[in-house]
């Protein structure tokens, strides 16, 4: 009983992170219809943000080594800082674009970035310990949780719950969901464009910067292509979940998590080295049967 | 270009045949609670010129993505000389000869206006070298031989359309939907027009369904007029009934009283 | 049998592209014999490879404006069952012992490896083109994107049969300049007769307009599966091609970094024409082997300037940018090389009908 109740915290915690990085690239592809390959980097961007560049194997801090109140805003606006940037830069000359310019230029810019950070860094991972000890784990209720899980959920729950309402009753919020249903006629009725857009790339920012520290806390291990693995997973979970819907993409979020959570357990020891592939070949399963995604809206449909 | 010996660009049996129609029953087609058409039935002879008008919003373009297969019914079927195709994709219900054109034209924007009609004609069954041979002669048909190596994208507004209908005959049609084929054009290219579909029944031997708004080509050419509004059948007949029916009348210009009060 | 006239000269502006790049690439490989620099002559096959790959990806991307991320899997695919079929079977049974015993025992001659390794791609992709190609265009990236990850996966951890993270060595080197040019001339070949067959004008229309495609007869998903396995054989070549070059196989060789050249070529170049991939090939080779030199350090009278490692990607990435935001049809802007004798305009029409009056 304890295994199955770990394993689903388990599962719900790394859905909440796969959740959280679907729902930054579902605010941007909402509205631009734009695949934001470079989120994997605006995570890796934020966890790097924590040390000093050099090459060497054990960073030395710089954000961090700041108290955790001072540290966590930081990072957030350092990789709101990026975002902003790459639209400004990248994306935006690209609006208007067809949708497979839009996606290779999204490759191109995630490509730029990630060798960016190669330069500055250098390419060997790096050991980094942010003083929160969250890793270690909780008893309560019988069951040994590692604390960062318990964090990673509670933070998904706050963040949804916030954007939700965002989305919803804040004028801002509003304009977004118009913007992001009908893009032309949100313009015409007088939504700001760049106002928009920028605040979508905005909250992505903060979702990736969120997103970096859970996974820098939870494995001390800074990489190039650490947000890479979560990107990927979160792509396919956006197309589960139905592209152009929110709700969608935390739900596809959460199922890829679960799928990923439950094969950990159920698969054999010598194919665990492969649960991604499972998780990935699952997924392709899910768009077999239902090709338009779980949760489908009409912004999908074309219309003839 | 009168008689064919050409077994694909003209019927297979001849027109008139009783079975040989394209038949439309019970249509539905419900958005979220809204009924964009509700139970409109009508058949198209092959050989015929059939109108379809109603007022903005009626319902017009949905019948036709429902007969061409761009739109699933909530209700309703769709029969193809007795075949009920209502389960066939739009892409199958062209190779078998039930054509449409789009309101927007849509021509393939890269391509010459030959390799367009190219296209059309390697969906009816093809091969490269005898699909291009039919699309000049379309061209020739409608006397657009001239363009044949223009680009899509550069032809002018009233070619556009043209090209539009030659991609659409370039299908071997036996059924051909038309979706507002006059709009925009002006008196002079709307005549030309007129004279292009007066032919086209016979030389094609086909059936063509025509939505319009424009009176003077729906009056000039069709047959017979189906209307509706508000996705509901609300007449249909010859020209000059349809011209007299009351229920068009109010459809189309309000009731008595709202006519005297714009009157006065 | 009266060849109706004209004919020859259509048949001949067909296939120019595919003629006149033929014949520059000769040329440039006989240039490269005659100065006799095995530098210059390992990258111009390198090249040759790339132009393969890249011919694979235009055959379906080029045609359909689909983007797909799976190229590097198929010629991953194919570059490990060449080697599975050409390595000494006493290396196989030691290092790579998962794999059944006729593989082991296999020792197959260079060509017959490579055909039957190219059809076991092409087979794969078509499994996978018809699982994934049902979906939108976006989805369907995205789906191809989980394959090419799923491939990674599977090849990097699977060591019994693949040798995992280590290197596979000793694929016979069967690979020069000539080689590379004759099967870029045959891939060449694939590439331009699907395109102006039916089915690649088919898939084009698809490409412009899919909603019109489809009320025109096009079944789009057909072609597109179509395009998408034609294109993985090409794919394959390419892999066999690369593996029996550069003797050593690894599974990290086919994965984001290759993926990423070889669609930067194809974009830089013009993604609609094959003079595209091939000029894209032909620009982002000449860069990057420019800025592989400035890395080394360049003698400017007493300073040696140089670059620090890493630019060089940065850079082609911001050129591909560049070219993707001012110019996003690509240097070719999807036109092949013109045919330069006289834009006869009877002989484009179709010659049956004779009584046109201008």
């Amino acid at each position: 009983m304890t295994i199955i109740l770990q394993t689903v915290i388990d599962a719900v915690s790394l859905g909440s992170i796969y959740a959280l990085t679907a729902l930054g690239i579902g605010l941007i592809f909402g509205i631009l219809r734009l695949i934001n390959f470079a989120h994997g980097d605006f995570i890796t961007i934020g966890a790097y943000a924590l040390i000093v560049p050099s090459a060497a194997v054990v960073a030395t801090p710089s954000l961090g080594a700041w108290p955790v109140y001072l540290m966590i805003p930081a990072v957030v606006v350092v990789v709101i800082i990026v975002a902003l940037a790459t639209e400004r830069v990248a994306f935006r000359p690209l609006r208007g674009a067809n949708m497979a310019s839009l996606l290779v230029g999204s490759f191109a810019v995630s490509y730029i970035l990630q060798h960016l950070i190669l330069l500055i860094y250098s390419g060997r991972p790096k050991a980094v310990d942010v003083g929160m000890n969250l890793a270690e784990s909780i008893n309560f209720a019988g069951l040994r949780v590692p604390a960062i899980e318990l964090v990673a959920i509670a933070t998904a729950l706050v963040l949804l719950v916030g954007l939700a309402l965002f989305l919803r009753k804040t004028t801002y919020g509003i304009q977004m969901r118009a913007a992001s249903e009908d893009f032309q006629m949100a313009r015409f009725l007088g939504v700001r464009a760049n106002i928009v857009i920028a605040l979508a790339f905005a909250i992505s920012g903060l979702l990736a910067a969120v997103v970096s520290l859970l996974l820098i806390t939870q494995s001390g291990v800074l990489s190039v292509q650490m947000g890479l693995g979560v990107v990927m997973v979160a792509f396919v979970a956006t197309v589960i979940g139905g592209m152009g819907s929110l709700v969608g993409a935390v739900v596809g979020g959460f199922v890829v998590g679960c799928a990923s959570g439950i094969l950990q357990v159920v698969l054999p020891d010598d194919l665990k080295q492969m649960r991604e592939a499972f998780v990935f070949g699952v997924v392709i399963l899910i768009l077999l049967v239902r090709p338009q995604g779980l949760v489908v809206t009409r912004a999908a449909q074309e219309r003839v | 270009m009168t008689q064919h010996a050409d077994p694909v660009l003209a019927a297979t049996a001849p027109a008139g045949v009783a079975s040989e129609r394209l038949e439309v029953s019970d249509a539905a087609v419900k958005f979220e609670g809204l009924a964009a058409i509700d139970g409109v039935s009508f058949a198209l002879q092959r050989g015929d010129i059939f109108g379809l008008i109603g007022p903005n919003g009626a319902g017009k373009t949905t019948l036709v993505n429902v007969v061409s297969g761009f739109q699933h019914p909530s209700r309703g079927k769709v029969l193809l000389d007795g075949r009920d195709i209502t389960s066939w994709s739009a892409h199958r219900r062209g190779t078998h000869g039930l054509v449409r054109t789009f309101q927007a034209v849509r021509l393939f924007r890269a391509m010459t206006v030959l390799e367009n009609l190219e296209v059309a004609a390697v969906g009816a069954g093809l091969g490269r070298r005898a699909a291009e041979r039919r699309a000049y002669e379309i061209l020739e048909w409608m006397g657009d031989a001239h363009r044949a190596l223009d680009r899509a994208d550069a032809l002018p507004y009233g070619d556009e359309r043209r090209v539009g209908i030659g991609r659409a005959l370039a299908m071997a049609p036996r059924y051909l939907l038309l979706d507002e084929p006059a709009a925009g054009l002006g008196d002079a290219e709307c005549d030309q027009l007129m004279q292009l579909m007066a032919r086209v029944p016979q030389d094609f031997r086909c059936g063509v369904l025509l939505i319009e708004h424009n009176m003077r080509l729906i009056m000039g050419v069709c047959h017979r007029i189906h209307v509706i509004d508000s996705g509901r059948t609300i007449a249909e007949g010859s020209p000059s009934q349809i011209r007299n029916d009351p229920a068009v009348i109010r459809a189309y210009l309000g009731s008595k009283s709202e006519r005297r009060r714009a009157r006065n | 049998m009266r060849v109706p006239e004209g004919s020859i000269e259509r048949g001949l502006r067909r296939v120019w592209p595919l003629v006149s790049l033929s014949v520059i690439l000769t040329a440039v490989v006989l240039l490269s014999d005659v100065l006799g620099e095995p530098l210059l002559k390992r990258t111009i096959a390198e090249a040759l490879i790339k132009l393969i790959a890249v011919v694979g990806i235009y055959i379906f991307m080029g045609n359909s404006g689909v983007l797909a991320f799976s190229n590097a899997t198929f010629m991953m695919i194919a570059a490990y069952a060449s080697a599975w079929m050409t390595l000494l079977p006493s290396l196989k049974r030691f290092s790579m012992p998962g794999l059944p015993g006729f593989l082991i025992a296999a020792h197959l001659a260079p060509l017959p490896a490579l055909l039957l390794a190219a059809l076991l791609t092409t087979l794969v992709a078509f499994l996978i083109g018809a699982a994934i190609l049902r979906l939108s265009g976006i989805a369907a990236s995205i789906a191809s994107f989980a394959v090419l990850a799923i491939g990674y996966t599977v090849y990097d951890n699977w060591e019994s049969v693949t040798m995992g993270t280590s290197s596979v060595i000793g694929l016979p080197m069967y690979v020069n300049t000539h080689v590379a040019l004759a099967w870029a001339i045959v891939s060449m070949g694939i590439a331009l007769l699907y395109q102006v067959s039916r089915l690649g004008l088919a898939l084009r229309a698809s490409r412009e307009d899919e909603a019109a495609a489809r009320a025109y007869g096009v079944n789009v998903y057909y072609q597109r599966i179509v395009a998408f396995t034609l294109g993985a054989f090409v794919l394959g070549i390419g892999g066999v091609l690369q593996g029996h070059f550069l003797g050593i196989l690894t599974v990290e060789a086919f994965y984001l970094q290759l993926t990423f050249i070889t669609i930067a070529m194809l974009v830089v170049g013009g993604q609609a024409s094959l003079t595209g991939a091939v000029v894209g090939v032909f620009v982002v080779s000449l860069v990057t082997e420019v800025f592989r030199q400035l890395e080394k350090g360049v003698q400017l009278g007493d300073l040696t300037a140089q670059v620090p490692l890493g630019a060089e990607e940065v850079i082609l990435g911001i050129i591909m940018l560049l070219i993707l935001i001012y110019r996003p049809q690509g240097l070719m802007r999807g036109r092949e090389i013109p045919w330069p004798f006289g834009k006869s305009v009877a002989a484009t029409l179709p010659t049956l009908t004779r009584r046109v009056a201008p």
